[in-house]
């Protein structure tokens, strides 16, 4: 399999994770307000907030490892005109910037609610066209893996599972381990476990859509012949076992986050979470093991569909067949 | 001054000697594993056996390839930096302090023309020896082809004389970019996307 191209795996997964953590932060924001529950919904995601500009400069950065010459990397931005790179790269740092500008902001509590608002969709309406220009780079013409609905459609669905299962990861992380529970304090449980149900329940949605785009895309390439084909075949064989490893770590991803549907219905009965703490002796170690159960579903699900998403994005720059010379 | 510079290849004549590659390489001082003109052997055709008979539809043909100069480069539409950029004689050539090395035109040009050269972090390609040119020289890759086969010129022209063939396997559709190159095809020519045979030498395209 490709090596060559590791820094652009890395580079497009964090930046997409990291779009897709903020955009999911702010729908569920959006939810939680008319709830009233915003500075519940603050406590729970404020780690994965503040951690998104980090990571997203983090990301720059690596993809400076791509470039021949990364001392002229400003000049990547000239052609915005005309060049999606450009573009990818005009919007992944304006990205960049608004997401930090807008952690400070929050973190400050600057400005009023309504511009407070304004900065967050600003922000995520960058994040959404840098992913979109991020994938329109590789629709060339002449190359025809690449050149496909697949490719965007792909590169959106890594966006919102990973950003979906890691603001997952956060809340979980948040409430339940003891330094971070410490500093949190408030019950916040009903609001994080219904949080974690629309979480679950999107990225359940998201990894069927996923199983079905990719079969059908190969199958679309291995039937056009020629260039087409022989990226098929790179994609399916070239990585030896990694196209399969790919769809088992991917399944296996989607039954933990069943598994752990399952437990967030069956360990947190709708009753207010107090009158489960006042429960007896027993009851209160049971939801304390399920709590633990619920981190590490949570946690290795991230881990089996981040590990899928990389191999899948590796298998991506494999596939690379040019038509003509 | 020409308007818009082109390649005449004359493939029923090559043998596929790859003596311009060299010239090429000779003159611009090119580093190993980087090549501007680069020669394709194409191979189809079949031999059976047939009520005792053997039968052979056996071919092979070559393609002597550079930058082609394109009339529309898919190199200037994706490079990020506008370090690519088309002359008044139509000669496409690459600003080297501007370029970032990103590789991208050498993904998207299906005439393999931009060579990422590694030592230096950009990548280089065919200026049509335009040193030679404003000397009234020929490029050195026309002035060595000991069978003649590779002219140059003002594309009309080549055009009026060699007429427009260049959709030619393993040439790309020429829609994409329309390449300033005329192809006088050899008996066996195949049209591009041919399922008739396949190139025998990729290793020394890339």
């Amino acid at each position: 399999m490709d090596t060559q191209e590791t820094p652009l795996v890395i580079f497009t997964i964090l930046a997409q994770m990291s779009v897709g953590a903020f955009v999911v932060n702010g729908i569920l924001h959006v939810f939680a307000r008319r709830k009233n529950a915003k500075a519940g919904i603050d406590k729970l995601s404020d780690p994965a907030l503040y951690a998104i500009g980090p990571v997203m400069v983090v990301a720059l950065l690596i993809s400076l490892a791509h470039l021949g010459d990364p001392l002229h990397a400003l000049n990547t931005m000239n052609n915005f005109g005309r060049s999606w790179l450009s573009r990818e790269i005009v919007f992944g740092v304006a990205f960049a910037g608004l997401a930090i500008a807008f952690s400070v902001v929050h973190k400050r509590e600057w400005l009023t609610p309504l511009l407070h608002e304004i900065l967050a969709a600003v922000t995520a309406l960058f994040g959404l066209a840098f992913i979109f220009s991020q994938a329109m780079i590789y629709v060339i013409p002449t190359i025809p893996a690449w050149d496909s609905w697949a490719t965007p459609v792909s590169f959106f669905i890594t966006t919102f599972l990973l950003g979906s299962l890691a603001v997952g990861v956060d809340f979980v992380a948040v409430t339940t381990l003891p330094g971070m529970r410490s500093r949190h304090g408030g019950d916040t449980r009903p609001l994080l476990y219904q949080s974690l149900r629309w979480i679950s329940a999107s990225a359940l949605i998201l990894l069927g859509v996923q199983f079905v785009v990719e079969p059908t895309y190969a199958l679309e390439l291995s039937s056009k012949g020629g260039a087409a084909a022989r990226s098929a075949n790179l994609l399916l064989l070239g990585g030896g076992s990694a196209f399969v490893a790919e769809m088992i770590l991917f399944f296996a991803g989607g039954a933990l986050i069943a598994l752990f549907l399952h437990l967030i219905r069956a360990g947190t009965p709708d009753a207010p979470a107090e009158a489960t703490a006042a429960s007896a002796g027993a009851g209160v170690a049971g939801a304390g093991l399920s709590q633990r159960v619920m981190v590490y579903a949570v946690s290795t699900a991230f881990v089996c569909v981040l590990a899928s998403e990389v191999l899948g994005r590796m298998l991506f720059y494999t596939s690379n067949v040019r038509i003509g010379f | 001054m020409a308007k818009q510079l082109g390649f005449f290849i004359d493939q029923n004549y090559c043998t596929g000697c790859k003596t311009c590659q060299i010239a090429c390489k000779d003159k611009n001082d090119l580093p190993i594993g980087v090549v501007w003109r680069h020669v394709a052997e194409w191979v189809g055709g079949s031999t059976n056996r047939f009520n005792g008979a053997v039968e052979t539809s056996a071919f092979a043909y070559y393609t002597s390839i550079a930058c082609n100069h394109c009339e529309d480069p898919i190199c200037i539409k994706v490079c990020p930096t506008t370090a690519i950029h088309k002359g008044d004689d139509g000669i496409v050539s690459i600003d080297d302090s501007l370029c970032v090395g990103c590789r991208l035109c050498e993904w998207a040009c299906p005439y393999g023309a931009p060579q990422f050269d590694a030592a230096r972090g950009v990548e280089t390609k065919c200026n049509f020896c335009a040193d030679y040119l404003a000397e009234g020289r020929e490029p050195a890759c026309v002035a060595a082809c000991p069978s003649r086969v590779i002219e140059f010129g003002e594309l009309s022209e080549l055009r009026s004389k060699h007429g427009t063939i260049n959709d030619i396997a393993p040439l790309p559709d020429s829609s994409i970019t329309r390449p300033s190159l005329v192809i006088a095809p050899s008996r066996n020519a195949q049209p591009n996307g041919s399922l008739n045979g396949s190139v025998v030498n990729p290793k020394e395209l890339v």
